[in-house]
């Protein structure tokens, strides 16, 4: 059994493979000693216990290699998503003043031409690495390590998540490695991965469960096969060549990969089980998995990234109750609460709460935040007393048997293909354009993505019609993909409330209904 | 209507907002489209072509650049 109390520790020295990177082959001894170079070249550097290291990477070895160097050297794990853009790596650098950053060739050149932050000390670059003191290319790594592992505990923060909130900007969720450590074995638990496990990774590791994904694989000594290119036809290529047993993904992936997989006939007789997070999968797809992978156990999960992972649909129950989130996960405990209900019964609906080892440490930089999203419940004072919960924002349903189906967002955020966004964000990026002068952004239901972004916008002048390729432009350049809103909804005034507040609730149904 | 690499190049220099792309940059390989971004490059694609693009043809050999993009739609209008 792995006792492992740190991230570091669940690497175990042993020739068994750990991660396949296309013909790329690393045992967990290899990775270890990889990492531990890493680390040294961190240490060299003048990184800390506790400093920020931030990753922007694809999917590759070096990726999870640098991964757990960083938690060789103590240091805080911030992983920034290989599609967002410039603005947003630079945000997330000065956000938690990151010391070092582990990025590839082309982003070093960019952020070298744009200047590197003040805090940020040192840049390893896979590959060729610009003319300048701060960065290194990764040849510069030492052959053999040098350094000890720098000793931190299970309370130490581990990792720095970014994600939406509801003011606009991107909250880094901060998880220690208790966190980690606990949420991989739990999720390993249920789903029973074995050390014969051969798991796809296609979600990123700066999503919670691509993280939480690449934690169980090594918790258990399993191998983690990284798929990089999203296409069904290489997806299924990679699970029939490597033998895959477990592949996780979200809706997104899904809504492709099961048609495939139905028209094209193909087979995946290595296949054990697929898990979905992220969202929920539309009833069309959910109806078609059973037959597209017979044999195939799928499991529903659901998880927020303040408290790791929540709940879980146990794969027996899912041609019954397909779509639903289910209960908590082993060692976790979900409440549903409503101020004049208190704590919800079957048939009832109110917010998810999320109570155990895996509510994380809050959001680095903004106490009043996490003071917010973590702290007590009234309705469950009897039972806790004053131990702080993770409130959701979901909104769900307690069906008989006491499984939870999701509802929707309290607040207005919008959930679009696995990336939870806020109306404000996206709202600030279109009014930084100057090309509008009011705007609305909110969610419309759609069955790739979950939920689109839609925005409304009133011309920036009176006299002047909204260029309309000048602001789709603007927005490509400024927000990663995922946000970029599918349609722009011309009006010629927004609608007031009593107070004089745009009345977002008819802006979004003026659109909706055309 | 007829897909050609001026379209696709218009196309997906908008899409990427990536100004330096042409015939032969990568797509998929480097990460330059990402899921989201090949759902839509295949409607696009559908709708420029007058066909329907098989699942099955959605491969890194048929869609890793323009260029190849462009020799599969070919293929196919031919058949």
């Amino acid at each position: 059994m792995n006792l492992a109390n740190t991230a570091w520790e669940l690497l175990a020295e042993t020739q068994r493979i750990a991660v396949i990177d296309g013909s790329r082959h690393c045992t967990y001894a290899e990775l270890e000693h990889r990492a531990a170079a890493v680390a040294d070249w961190l240490v060299g550097r003048g990184i800390r216990r506790g400093d920020r290291v931030a990753i922007h990477l694809r999917k590759s070895l070096e990726q999870v290699v640098a991964m757990f160097a960083i938690w060789r050297a103590g240091a805080v794990a911030v992983d920034v998503s290989h599609q967002w853009t410039s603005a947003q790596l630079d945000y997330v650098l000065r956000d938690c003043g990151v010391k070092a950053l582990v990025t590839d060739a082309k982003h070093a050149r960019e952020l070298g031409a744009r200047g590197l932050p003040a805090t940020l000390e040192a840049v390893l670059v896979v590959g060729d690495a610009p003319a300048d003191p701060r960065m290194a290319p990764w040849a510069d790594v030492p052959a053999e390590p040098r350094t000890d592992v720098v000793r931190v505990i299970d309370r130490d923060l581990a990792a720095i998540m970014y994600t939406s909130g509801s003011t606009g900007s991107p909250k880094g969720v901060m998880l220690s490695h208790q966190n980690l450590v606990l949420g991989a074995r739990s999720v390993a638990r249920y789903l029973a991965i074995r050390p014969d496990d051969r798991l796809l990774s296609l979600l990123p590791l700066c999503f919670d469960y691509g993280l939480n994904q690449l934690l169980t694989t090594t918790l258990v000594g399993a191998a983690l096969v990284l798929q990089a290119i999203p296409m069904p036809s290489e997806i299924a290529k990679t699970i029939a060549t490597h033998s895959v047993t477990g592949f996780a993904a979200v809706p997104p992936t899904w809504v492709q990969f099961i048609p495939y997989v139905a028209e094209t006939g193909t087979r995946l007789p290595s296949l054990r089980y697929v898990t979905n997070s992220g969202g929920k999968i539309p009833h069309s797809v959910l109806e078609l998995m059973p037959q597209a992978l017979p044999g195939v156990d799928v499991v529903l999960m659901y998880g927020l990234t303040e408290a790791f992972r929540s709940t879980w649909l146990p794969p027996e129950k899912f041609a019954k109750k397909m779509g639903a989130m289910g209960q908590a996960i082993p060692n976790a405990e979900c409440w549903v609460v409503d101020p004049d209900l208190g704590v919800c019964g079957p048939g009832q609906q109110g917010e998810l709460v999320h109570r155990g080892a895996l509510v994380s440490l809050g959001y680095w930089g903004r106490p009043e935040d996490t003071a917010a999203k973590i702290r007590p419940c009234p309705q469950l004072a009897h039972l806790i007393g004053d131990e702080p919960v993770v409130w959701s924002g979901d909104i769900v349903r307690i069906d008989d048997d006491g499984d939870f189906w999701f509802v929707g967002r309290r607040d207005g955020m919008i959930k679009c293909s696995g990336f939870r966004l806020s109306p404000t964000e996206v709202e600030e990026i279109a009014h930084a354009s100057t090309l509008v002068a009011e705007v609305v952004a909110f969610g419309v239901q759609d069955d790739a993505l979950g939920e689109a972004v839609h925005v409304a916008v009133t011309a920036a002048r009176a006299d002047a019609a909204v260029d309309i390729d000048a602001l789709e432009r603007y927005f490509r350049q400024h927000m990663p993909h995922y946000m970029v809103p599918r349609a722009i909804h011309v009006r010629a005034a927004m609608p007031r409330t009593a107070s004089g507040k745009i009345d977002r609730p008819r802006v979004v149904a003026d659109c909706q209904s055309g | 209507m007829a897909l050609t690499e001026a379209r696709l190049v218009q196309y997906l220099r908008h899409k990427t907002g990536m100004e330096e792309l042409d015939a032969k940059t990568t797509l998929f390989s480097d990460g330059t489209v990402d899921s989201v971004g090949m759902v839509d490059l295949i409607v696009f694609i559908e709708s420029e072509a007058g066909f329907e693009i098989a699942q099955e043809d959605v491969t890194m050999d048929n869609f890793d650049t323009i260029s190849r993009i462009l020799a599969l739609v070919a293929s196919r209008a031919a058949e």
